[in-house]
Order: C-alpha cells, then sequence, then structure tokens
C-alpha cells in the first residue's frame, strides 16, 4: 500500500473534495462514447478505480476501492470514500471519415468501511452501461415527387449506472469472501432531429423523450491467500435483464450477461507487486450483434510513497459490434498516486490509450484519469 | 498541502472537467442506432367539409382606399365629399369673423398607392358630383354626373414625363415616392370647383381612370386646400384679403359595375365587398395526437380565375378561428397562426391548382386537440381589391378542396 504523507493539511482534503465534486457539468455530460456500443446496449463500463486502471484493470480484484469484487473490502480497516473522473479523447475512422470525440465522466463513486467486526460493507455507483452517443446522417428522401435532402441527428445522452450494495468479511485469514447486490438503474434523454435541406417548405423535426432503465443483479467474490506473497481472486455475477421504459411502459427487455472472473496477485517486495486477471461475459445474451466477451489484463505497481509507478496492459473483445465477429480493444495504461493531509486523502492519476477495432471502424482513445480517495 | 499544489490540482480538475457535444458521422446501418425517423406524405381527401363562402365583410366605404379601374368586365369609380368649408372665417385672433366671398381656386392632393406600372397614359378625370353622397349611393345613382359634370382631366404619364413632374401653366403635378406611391396635385380653379355659400362650400367629387390598357388604381384623398377671398370688416378697411384653407375628406367610397356575382357552390375570396370562405377539415386524431407535422398543404382548384390587371394581384391568408361561428367565426390574427398564398393575375398558370400552405395552422391544432379544425380563407388587404377568386367547393367532389399533410410519426424511443 502507499506510504502516506504525514505533512499537514487537513483543510485541503475537503477543499479538494469539493473541487473534484463540483468541476465541470454537474449533472449531464453530453457527448460521444464509443461507437460500438450505438446500435447495442451500450458501452459497457469498467467497474476499477484509479488505481486499478492504471494499471491495466490487473488490480482491479484485489483493489478495494473498485466494485469488481466484494471480498477485497474484507480489507478495509476504516471508512473509505472514493471517486473519479475520467476525461477521454477519442478519434475514430470509419469508412474513411475521421472524427475528433471527447468525453469526460464521472464513472465510479463509493463509501466502505468495516461495521460489525470483520463484517465489512460497501456501497456506492459505478457505470454499467454508458449510453450516450450523437450521430448525424446525411440522406434524401422523395417527398411529393421531389428528392429532400436531409440531416438528422440522433442523439442518447445518459446511461445505467450499478447502483451496489457489498458486503465481506474474512473467514480465515487466508479466505475472504463477499457477495453484493445490484441495483441496476438509470436513464437516458434521446433526441431525433431531422432538419430539410429546404427548411421552408418542411419544417425541423424533432422528437425527444426520456427512456428509463432498471435492472437487478448478484454477485459473489473470494479471496485467497496462498502464501503471503501470492493471493488468488474469483469472482462471479448474474444480471437479470435491463428493462427499458418510456414512461410506465416497458419498451424493450434485454438479457444481461452472467460473468465469471479471476485474478492471481504476486507480491515478493512490499515495493512491487504483480497482478493479472481475466473475465468472461456472456453478452450474446443480449441479443443480435452482441458477443461474449474475454477480456484479460496485466500489471505491476512499483514502489511506494511519494509516488509509486503503476503500469499495466488488458486486451479483449467488445460485447456490440456490426460484424461477424465481436470487435476488439488493446489498450496500455500508466498512473501514480499521492498521499496528503497525514494519510487522510490519496490522489491517484492515470493516463490509458487504447485501441478498438472491428467491423470497419478504429478508435484510438487517449484517456486520462483522476481519483480521489478520503479516508476521514 | 501547499496553496500553490492546491491551485494546480484546481486547474488540472477544471480541465479535465471541460466537456463539450461532439457529433459522429454515422455509417448506417453498422453504426447507427436501431430506430430512424420516418416521415410520411398523405393526401387527404374528403377532409374538407361543410364549407362556404360569405361576403359583405369590408364594403367599399370602409375600405382602406379607393379603387378606379376601367377594365374589361368591370368599372369602378372613385367618390368622395369634402368636409364644409363655411360661410365665414376668422382672419384675426379675436372671435370676429368675416365672410367669404368668392375663391381663387382649390388644389386637391391625392395619392395613387398602387397601379399597373405597364399602363400607359394614365389619366385621371375628376368630376362634379352631386352633395349627399353616401353608402348607399350606387354606380347607377353617379352615371349621370360621372357623363356631363367633368371638371378635369390629367395625364398622369405626361405630368411625370415632365421636368419635375410639374406642369407650370395648369398647376398640376405628381412625384413619385421611395415606396412607389404616386402623389398627385390637382388644381382646380373657381370654375372647376366653384364656391357655394349655400353649401357651406361642400364638393362632391368623383374620378374615373383610363390608360391604353390595365387601368387599375387605388388611390386615396389626402387634402384639400382652398384659396379663397374674405371681405375683411376691420373698420373701414373693405380690402379684399386671400387666405388659404385646408379641409380633409367627410367621405370617400367607390361604386363599380357589375356587382359582384351570386357564389352559388362555389369558394370565394377577395373582390368588394370582401369575400371570406371557411372550410372545416377533419384531420385523423391518429395523426394530430401522436405524430409531428412537419408541412400542410390546402389544395384548392380555381374554378373562374381572378380578374384584373397584374397589379391587382393580392395575398390570400389562411387563419384558424378562435370558435366556428360560421360566418362571424373570430379570426385568429396571430403571425404564427396564419399562412399566406399570392394570387397572381394575369400571371401564366393563372388557373393552375393553387397551393396555401397552413403548416403553422395544423401545427397549432396538434397543440391545442380543443381548437376548432377551421380554416378561413381571405383577402390579406380586405376591400381594397376588386379582384376575387373563386374555387370549386366540396360540393364538386371531383375538384373538391384537398389537404396534404408531411408528418413523422414518433420515433421509436425505448428500442435497442
Amino acid at each position: 500500500m502507499m506510504r502516506v504523507d504525514r505533512r499537514r493539511g487537513g483543510p485541503a482534503v475537503g477543499l479538494l473534495a469539493v473541487l473534484f465534486l463540483t468541476a465541470g457539468a454537474p449533472v449531464r455530460l453530453t457527448a460521444q462514447d464509443s461507437q460500438f456500443g450505438i446500435r447495442g446496449l451500450g458501452t459497457p463500463g469498467r467497474w476499477e478505480s484509479v488505481r486499478a486502471r492504471s494499471t491495466g484493470g490487473a488490480f482491479a480484484p484485489f483493489d478495494l476501492t473498485s466494485p469488481l469484487m466484494e471480498a477485497s473490502l474484507a480489507d478495509a480497516g476504516r471508512l473509505v470514500a472514493g471517486a473519479m473522473e475520467g476525461a477521454s479523447y477519442r478519434r475514430s475512422e470509419l469508412a474513411g471519415t475521421a472524427a475528433s470525440l471527447r468525453e469526460t465522466r464521472f464513472p465510479l463513486m463509493g463509501l466502505s468501511g468495516r461495521v460489525f467486526g470483520r463484517l465489512a460493507v460497501s456501497g456506492g455507483f459505478t457505470t454499467y452501461l454508458d449510453r450516450s452517443w450523437d450521430v448525424t446522417i446525411r440522406d434524401t428522401v422523395v417527398l411529393r415527387g421531389t428528392p429532400q435532402p436531409y440531416t438528422d441527428e440522433i442523439a442518447s445522452d445518459g446511461g445505467v449506472a450499478d447502483l451496489r450494495l457489498a458486503a465481506a468479511t474474512r473467514l480465515r485469514s487466508w479466505l475472504a469472501v463477499g457477495a453484493g447486490v445490484h441495483l441496476l438503474s438509470g436513464s437516458t434523454r434521446v433526441s431525433a432531429t431531422r432538419r430539410f435541406d429546404d427548411s421552408t417548405s418542411y419544417q425541423k423535426l424533432q422528437q425527444s423523450d426520456e427512456v428509463s432503465y432498471d435492472g437487478f443483479g448478484v454477485s459473489g467474490s473470494l479471496l485467497l491467500d496462498l502464501t503471503r506473497a501470492l493471493r488468488l481472486a474469483a469472482w462471479a455475477r448474474s444480471d437479470d435483464r435491463l428493462r427499458a421504459r418510456v414512461g410506465s411502459v416497458v419498451t424493450a427487455e434485454t438479457d444481461l450477461p452472467n460473468m465469471i472472473g479471476g485474478g492471481v496477485r504476486l507480491a515478493p517486495s512490499p515495493s512491487a507487486r504483480l497482478a493479472a486477471a481475466v473475465a468472461w461475459r456472456s453478452w450474446s445474451r443480449a441479443g443480435p450483434g452482441s458477443f461474449n466477451t474475454l477480456s484479460w489484463s496485466a500489471g505491476m505497481e512499483v514502489g511506494a510513497g511519494l509516488g509509486p509507478f503503476r503500469l499495466g496492459v488488458r486486451g479483449g473483445q467488445l460485447p456490440f459490434g456490426p460484424g461477424a465477429t465481436a470487435p476488439t480493444e488493446f489498450g496500455i495504461a500508466a498512473g501514480t498516486g499521492r498521499a496528503f493531509a497525514e494519510g487522510r486523502g490519496i490522489i491517484d492519476f492515470g493516463v490509458e490509450r487504447l485501441q478498438r477495432s472491428g467491423g470497419g471502424l478504429e478508435e484510438r482513445v487517449w484517456t486520462f484519469l483522476l481519483g480521489l480517495t478520503i479516508r476521514p | 498541502m501547499r496553496p500553490g499544489r492546491i491551485l494546480w490540482l484546481a486547474a488540472v480538475v477544471g480541465a479535465a472537467a471541460c466537456v463539450e457535444r461532439a457529433t459522429a458521422p454515422a455509417t448506417c446501418p453498422a453504426y447507427c442506432p436501431s430506430g430512424s425517423l420516418t416521415v410520411v406524405d398523405t393526401l387527404l381527401r374528403g377532409a374538407v367539409s361543410r364549407d362556404s363562402a360569405y361576403r359583405g365583410y369590408v364594403p367599399a366605404f370602409h375600405a382602406g382606399v379607393m379603387l378606379a379601374a376601367a377594365l374589361p368586365g368591370i368599372d369602378s369609380r372613385a367618390i368622395f365629399q369634402l368636409a364644409p368649408l363655411g360661410v365665414r372665417v376668422a382672419l384675426g385672433t379675436d372671435t370676429t369673423t368675416s365672410p367669404i366671398i368668392g375663391v381663387d381656386s382649390l388644389r386637391l392632393f391625392l395619392s395613387i398607392t398602387r397601379r399597373d406600372t405597364a399602363a400607359h397614359n394614365l389619366t385621371l378625370a375628376l368630376y362634379r358630383l352631386p352633395l349627399g353622397i353616401d353608402s348607399t349611393t350606387t354606380f347607377a345613382d353617379l352615371a349621370g354626373a360621372f357623363t356631363d359634370s367633368l371638371a378635369k382631366t390629367v395625364n398622369i404619364d405626361s405630368l411625370l414625363a415632365r421636368s419635375n413632374g410639374k406642369d407650370t401653366v395648369t398647376g398640376d403635378s405628381v412625384a413619385v415616392d421611395t415606396t412607389k406611391r404616386v402623389a398627385v396635385v390637382m388644381r382646380l380653379d373657381s370654375s372647376q370647383a366653384p364656391y357655394a355659400s349655400a353649401d357651406s362650400g361642400k364638393l362632391a367629387l368623383g374620378i374615373r381612370v383610363g390608360a391604353d390598357s390595365l387601368a387599375s388604381i387605388a388611390l386615396t384623398v389626402d387634402t384639400i386646400r382652398w384659396f379663397v377671398k374674405v371681405d375683411s370688416i376691420h373698420g373701414s378697411d373693405t380690402t379684399l384679403v386671400h387666405k388659404l384653407y385646408a379641409r380633409g375628406v367627410t367621405f370617400r367610397s367607390f361604386v363599380f359595375d357589375p356587382p359582384p356575382a351570386p357564389f352559388g357552390s362555389m369558394l370565394a375570396v377577395g373582390g368588394v365587398p370582401s369575400a371570406r370562405s371557411i372550410l372545416r377539415l377533419s384531420v385523423p386524431r391518429a395523426i394530430l395526437d401522436s405524430s409531428q407535422i412537419i408541412r400542410g398543404t390546402l389544395i384548392l382548384v380555381p374554378a373562374v380565375p381572378a380578374s384584373g390587371a397584374p397589379a391587382d394581384s393580392f395575398k390570400i391568408e389562411a387563419h384558424t378561428v378562435l370558435a366556428d361561428f360560421g360566418a362571424k367565426s373570430p379570426l385568429v390574427f396571430d403571425a404564427t397562426r396564419t399562412d399566406t398564398a399570392l394570387i397572381r393575375i394575369g400571371a401564366t398558370g393563372a388557373t393552375d391548382t393553387l397551393t396555401i400552405e397552413i403548416t403553422n395552422l395544423v401545427q397549432f391544432w396538434a397543440t391545442d386537440t380543443l381548437a376548432p379544425t377551421t380554416v378561413m380563407l381571405r383577402s390579406q388587404a380586405e376591400g381594397a381589391n376588386l379582384a376575387e377568386i373563386r374555387f370549386f367547393s366540396s360540393a364538386t367532389p371531383a375538384s373538391a378542396p384537398v389537404l396534404r399533410l408531411t408528418y413523422a410519426p414518433r420515433f421509436p424511443f425505448g428500442l435497442r
């Protein structure tokens, strides 16, 4: 773990927390997410803190601020609150057309701590599906015998959050288990606009509505310490269906995936840790154009105290795409962290470079990550 | 933590939190949403029913202008009566008055607000009319006066061709301002506009218009100026005083022949007294309630094309009504709920099917489902144009009015 900075700075913790939680647009963050998710359910979120994501996600099963596994909460000593922000700069190329896009997200916020003896609980939210996108379409329709060119803009702004309530305990010194329930909830503001080039004859067509989503899931996990330096992790999760509603009418029900995953962490010295993780998700249950995904990651964290250095790689598949096979992604990530205010606060920085491809679409993404963890 | 570091971190957080909307071009169908906007264009035959025409909204004597025309099929003459001058006038600041013993001359100021610039030798003929003309005066009542009481004739084109538009011999002049209005000043001597003390100087005049062709104008009388001779009675001074007095118009109208023909089963818009047509539309609730209207067009087939000079082309307005009381339905005078169409006279295709865009009206009905789906057609400048157009009504099914709607059904929100 990171060695805390013992210098004074209590008021700064609160100030930074306020800055973090209020900077930028507070509610509706509208931007383009991955185009691979437009025709599917969306872009699945990563249930990883900045620390874990800076290692390619390899440390997520062992990181108590990452909501991937519950068993890691068993190591929570006291109340911990965390949140993160990510700003992505995306360049996509499709059929010879390039677009530069940008998004900002606050994908993670959580609170955890030990409540009764060895029992630790956690509550918080993370992004389950990101459904923000905005596409323009140029086409022509024949109206009253005359071809009428038009531009359609169809936009979706919002997503589905995973509200998790989890508990974990250490049954043995070498075994920790955890379980969680997940309430999936969210909404998107969908708008469809058509502008005819002949705006004098044909007025602008604009329709919008709010689509709400709900679902439910359960998960369980365990941590097994084979030696003092070697830890194994395993987790499983099952989500039922994602229901889409417009008003009170259910407009769609989509099966959500079952997931299993695991990881291994090796800590040969207090200042060097290596980890790897793998996960499988049965996204093909979601219907046509969906694929089961297998993702992997490997990473390391070296150093402690003033500036640990994190590095990781990840790869795998994306669940939605237009082709016969799932789109793939590969990424590398790096980051560091800094404790302050006598260890009551930790700021983590990370940067991630992703490359996604499939179905003729190429995406290259730079993501800058900022995380704040507070231990009052 | 030092303040410098806090500021640095705040800057980092703030920069990272900046959000902008970005739009990506789509390649369909692979990277497009599964739902899309669809547009439907439909012709609603039989959507117009219980349509009829009414006349009498703006009669000639309430029109904003006087109409004079000498066209094939219509002869219209402007008539007006001037305010009395009186028999005595005050010369000084006290209440003492002096008698008018005669006039030197009179200047009549007219404005031609609409004319056909293709009309050549445009001539105004001024006639003295019997006093007592009013709203009941007919064309036939004044036929005699318009035959034997010619006071003066002015050729507008000849005056325009002169330097400064002025005839120094007759004292007449014309000028064209930036709005194409022609200001005419006609000078009348005492024989052309005699002062009758028994009538207190009242004067009734009429104007006929003539031209090689396309003789049709709209005009107004702005004022007259009397140059009178007044007998001063201040003490022993009996010198005649020449004074100028201005007077306005107490009545103005125009008479024309022949009178409008009955509508029969046709719809009509325009003319004098002005005619309006009311049409009740039946728009399917499925379209009004659940779709977005992007274009609505009322299609009318002319039964009798509008006649007149090209300058008499006029605009038709389509209004919705606050409540449907038939001929007396109160109109909604709101620019966002009014649509217009131009009726061109003399243009190629004047008898073609007329389309009036009523998108604003249909969209209004979609937002207020309790509003009557009734359209009233009227001339934009009622009473200011003799031209009238007539359409087939729903009584003639083959040429009945038709409503054409272009609309978009609801976008399939909530689908994957």
